[in-house]
C-alpha cells in the first residue's frame, strides 16, 4: 500500500518539525507549508487526502485554507489546530466542513485519534461512493435491458411474417404491424383512427371479441383458431387467411385482444398452379401413352385423303359427274371434301404439337451448320410469304461454322417462328407498310448461336406478350393451335437455350433463339 | 410392271395408303400384315425395297429388320421404316439387341415417322429405286 499523503500547514517551524516527524513515523507521507498561501499551492499540486492546518497564521488563516481546500476537493479531510480555549474558531471550522479539531499543544495520542477518525470517514465516503456508483450502474443496466427487450419485442411484432393486430378493451387498434398492412392494404394510421376490432377480425370472431371485451369477467370461449377463413381488404377484396386470436386479461378482467393473420394468398395460388400442372402432367402422360395409336390414325386419315385425291385427279368426271348433271352437287362435293381435308390437316397439326409438347426428351444433337436450317425453312415458307406480299430476307453469318444442335428440333422452332412472323404481317392492319421478315444468324461471344426472326408486322401489346407462352393461347382464332410457341420454347429449353421476345404494337416483333455452345454433346 | 415394293404393316389402312403411293410412283406394291408373312414374301418375291412398320403382332419390325439385314442375300434391299415410334426409340432397341446378340446392325436406310406425307414417302422411294 502506498503511503497516505498528508499536508501540514503551520507558521511555527518547531511544530512543523515535531509533528511531521511523528506523522512520518506513523506511516504518512508528509508535506509541509509555513503559511496558507503556500499550503494551498502545495495542495493543488499534490492533492493530499488529509490536511492539518493551524488556525492562527499570518496572511491566509486556517479558516480560509479550509474554505479553499473544500472548494478544490470537498472530500478532503481537514483537521484544524486551534489555540487552547478558542472554541469559536473550532465551531466555525466545523461549520465550514472541517472533519475535526485538535487544540494546542498537540498531543500524539489526540492527533492519532483525529487522524483515524478522518481515515474512517474517508473509507465510509469511498464505500458510499462505490455503492452509489453500483446502484447507478445497476439502474442503467436494468434500463438498457428493458429497452432491449422492448425493442426486441416490437421488432418481433413488426417483422413477423404474420399480420398481428392488438386492441384495447374498447376495441381500438393498438398494434397493426407491417404484415397486417400488407394483408389488409390499410396503413397503421388509417386503422388506428378509423377501425375497430370487429372491422378487422374475421366475420363472427370480431363481434364475439367485442362482446367479451365489454364484459368484466373471463370468458370460457376466448381463444379462436380458424384454419381457413378470410378477411376483407381495403378495396373490398376477399383475402384468404389462417386466423388465431385470443382475449388478453389482467387478473380475470379482459383488457384487450390480439389476432394473428397468416396470409394464405400465395399458398392458394401455388395450390392452384400445382393442380393445374398436375392436370397437365396427367394429360401429357395419357397423350404420350396414346401417341403411337394416334399417329397411326392420323396416317390413316391422311392416307384416305390421298387416295380420294388421287382418284379425283384420275377421273374428275366420274367423281363430280353426277353432281354436275343434277345442278351444283358436284361443286358441293368438292367444297365438302376440301373442308374434310383442311380439317384433317388441322387436327393433325394440333395433335402432333400436343404430342411433342407432352413428351419429355433430350435433343438428339448432331454437328450441323445452323445456316442450312435457315435455308430449309425459308425455302419452305417462300411461297406463303410471296402470296401475302411479305419479303423474306436471310441474313446469314457465314463464319458461324458447325455447332451441336438437334437439326429437326431447331428446324421446327424456326419454321414456327417464321410462320408466325408472316402471320404477324398478314394480321397487320397497316397496309401501307412494306412487310418483311428477316431471319438472321450470328454467333455470340462465347461460341453460341443466335437466330433472330424479325418482322415489321402487327406486333403485340403487353397482355398478349405475357400470354404467348401459356397453353392454348392463340391470337389466330381457329387457325392456331395455341401450342406452337410452347413447343418451340420446349425444344429450346431442351437445348438449354433461351427463346426471347421483344415486341411493339404496330411496329413488329423480334424472336431470338439463343443456343449456348455445347461442349460435350450427348452421346447417342 | 416395274420394281416391287413390299409394305409390311398390321394396319390395313396404312397398307392401302402406301400401296396407292407405291402405284402412283410407278412401282408394284406387295403387302404383308406381320413379320412372319413378310419374310415369306421377301423370299418368294425378292422386292426391291421394303416399307416396314415397327410395332406389329407376331414378329415385330425390330426383329424382322435384323433378320433382313443379317441375311447376306437380303441385306442389300433398302428398308424404309415407317412407324409411329420415334427413331430414337427404334435405335435404342436395336442397340440393346446388338449388345445382347453381339452382332452389329446398320441404321435403317430411311426412317419416316407417321403420319407421313405422301410426297415424302414417294420421294424416299424414288431415292432408292431410280
Amino acid at each position: 500500500m502506498s503511503k497516505l499523503k498528508l499536508l501540514l500547514i503551520d507558521d511555527e517551524e518547531g511544530i512543523r518539525k515535531v509533528l511531521s516527524l511523528s506523522l512520518k513515523r506513523d506511516g504518512y507521507q508528509v508535506l509541509t507549508a509555513e503559511d496558507g498561501g503556500k499550503g494551498i499551492e502545495l495542495f493543488r499540486k499534490n492533492l493530499p487526502i488529509i490536511v492539518l492546518t493551524d488556525i492562527k497564521m499570518p496572511g491566509m488563516d486556517g479558516i480560509e485554507v479550509l474554505k479553499r481546500v473544500k472548494e478544490i476537493d470537498p472530500d478532503t479531510q481537514v483537521i484544524v489546530i486551534t489555540g487552547h480555549g478558542d472554541m469559536e474558531s473550532a465551531i466555525k471550522s466545523l461549520q465550514l466542513g472541517a472533519s475535526d479539531f485538535i487544540t494546542k499543544p498537540v498531543g500524539d495520542q489526540v492527533l492519532a485519534v483525529a487522524l483515524n477518525r478522518a481515515k474512517e470517514r474517508l473509507e465510509t465516503k469511498r464505500l458510499l461512493r462505490e455503492y452509489t456508483n453500483n446502484l447507478e450502474n445497476m439502474v442503467k443496466d436494468a434500463t438498457e435491458e428493458v429497452k432491449r427487450r422492448y425493442e426486441f419485442e416490437s421488432k418481433l411484432i413488426q417483422q413477423s411474417i404474420d399480420g398481428i393486430i392488438a386492441t384495447d378493451k374498447e376495441g381500438n387498434v393498438l398494434i397493426f404491424n407491417a404484415a397486417a398492412e400488407r394483408i389488409f392494404g390499410y396503413t397503421e394510421d388509417e386503422v388506428k383512427t378509423r377501425k375497430k376490432v370487429h372491422h378487422l377480425f374475421p366475420e363472427g370472431i370480431g363481434q364475439k371479441t367485442t362482446g367479451i371485451l365489454s364484459g368484466e369477467s373471463r370468458s370460457a370461449d376466448d381463444i379462436f383458431v380458424l384454419e381457413d377463413t378470410s378477411v376483407e381488404g381495403k378495396n373490398g377484396e376477399v383475402i384468404p387467411i389462417r386466423f388465431s386470436g385470443a382475449i388478453l386479461y389482467e387478473t380475470d378482467k379482459p383488457i384487450g385482444s390480439v389476432g394473428f393473420f397468416q396470409d394464405l394468398r400465395e399458398i392458394k395460388r401455388l395450390q392452384k398452379e400445382l393442380i393445374q400442372s398436375e392436370r397437365l402432367a396427367a394429360v401429357g402422360q395419357t397423350v404420350a401413352g396414346l401417341a403411337h395409336g394416334i399417329k397411326n390414325i392420323l396416317n390413316g386419315l391422311k392416307g384416305g385423303v390421298y387416295i380420294v385425291n388421287t382418284a379425283m385427279k384420275k377421273s374428275p368426271d366420274s367423281f363430280a359427274g353426277a353432281g354436275v348433271k343434277e345442278g351444283g352437287n358436284g361443286s358441293k362435293l368438292r367444297t365438302g371434301w376440301d373442308m374434310v381435308e383442311r380439317n384433317i390437316n388441322r387436327v393433325s397439326g394440333l395433335v402432333l404439337d400436343l404430342l411433342s409438347y407432352s413428351k419429355e426428351r433430350e435433343p438428339e444433337y448432331e454437328k450441323y451448320d445452323p445456316n442450312i436450317i435457315v435455308d430449309e425453312v425459308c425455302n419452305l415458307m417462300e411461297s406463303k410469304a410471296k402470296e401475302n406480299d411479305v419479303k423474306l430476307i436471310r441474313d446469314l453469318d457465314k463464319e458461324i461454322g458447325e455447332v451441336y444442335l438437334e437439326p429437326k428440333g431447331i428446324h421446327s422452332c424456326l419454321l414456327n417462328l417464321v410462320s408466325n412472323a408472316i402471320d404477324a404481317c398478314i394480321f397487320d392492319p397497316d397496309t401501307e407498310k412494306d412487310w418483311q421478315v428477316k431471319v438472321r444468324t450470328h454467333s455470340d461471344r462465347k461460341g453460341g448461336v443466335i437466330y433472330d426472326v424479325v418482322d415489321n408486322g402487327c406486333g403485340m401489346d403487353q397482355e398478349v406478350k405475357d400470354r404467348i407462352f401459356t397453353e392454348f393461347f392463340s391470337t389466330k382464332g381457329n387457325r392456331g393451335t395455341g401450342l406452337g410457341l410452347l413447343v418451340s420454347q420446349k425444344i429450346i429449353h431442351e437445348h438449354k437455350g433461351i427463346l426471347d421476345v421483344e415486341s411493339e404494337l404496330g411496329r413488329g416483333t423480334r424472336f431470338s433463339i439463343r443456343l449456348a455452345k455445347q461442349e460435350f454433346p450427348e452421346k447417342k | 410392271m416395274g420394281k416391287k415394293v413390299l409394305i409390311v404393316d398390321d394396319d390395313t389402312d396404312i397398307i392401302t395408303f402406301a400401296s396407292s403411293v407405291i402405284e402412283n410412283s410407278g412401282y408394284t406394291p406387295i403387302s404383308a400384315l406381320n413379320g412372319e408373312e413378310a419374310m415369306n414374301k421377301i423370299r418368294e418375291e425378292k422386292p426391291d425395297a421394303i416399307i416396314l412398320d415397327v410395332l406389329m403382332p407376331k414378329e415385330s419390325g425390330i426383329k424382322m429388320y435384323r433378320k433382313v439385314k443379317t441375311d447376306p442375300e437380303l441385306s442389300d434391299i433398302p428398308v424404309i421404316i415407317l412407324s409411329g415410334i420415334a427413331q430414337r426409340t427404334f435405335t435404342r432397341s436395336q442397340k440393346a439387341l446388338t449388345e445382347f446378340e453381339g452382332q452389329d446392325i446398320p441404321e435403317p436406310d430411311a426412317y419416316l415417322e407417321k403420319p407421313v406425307e405422301p410426297e415424302e414417302l414417294e420421294k424416299t422411294l424414288k431415292k432408292f429405286l431410280s
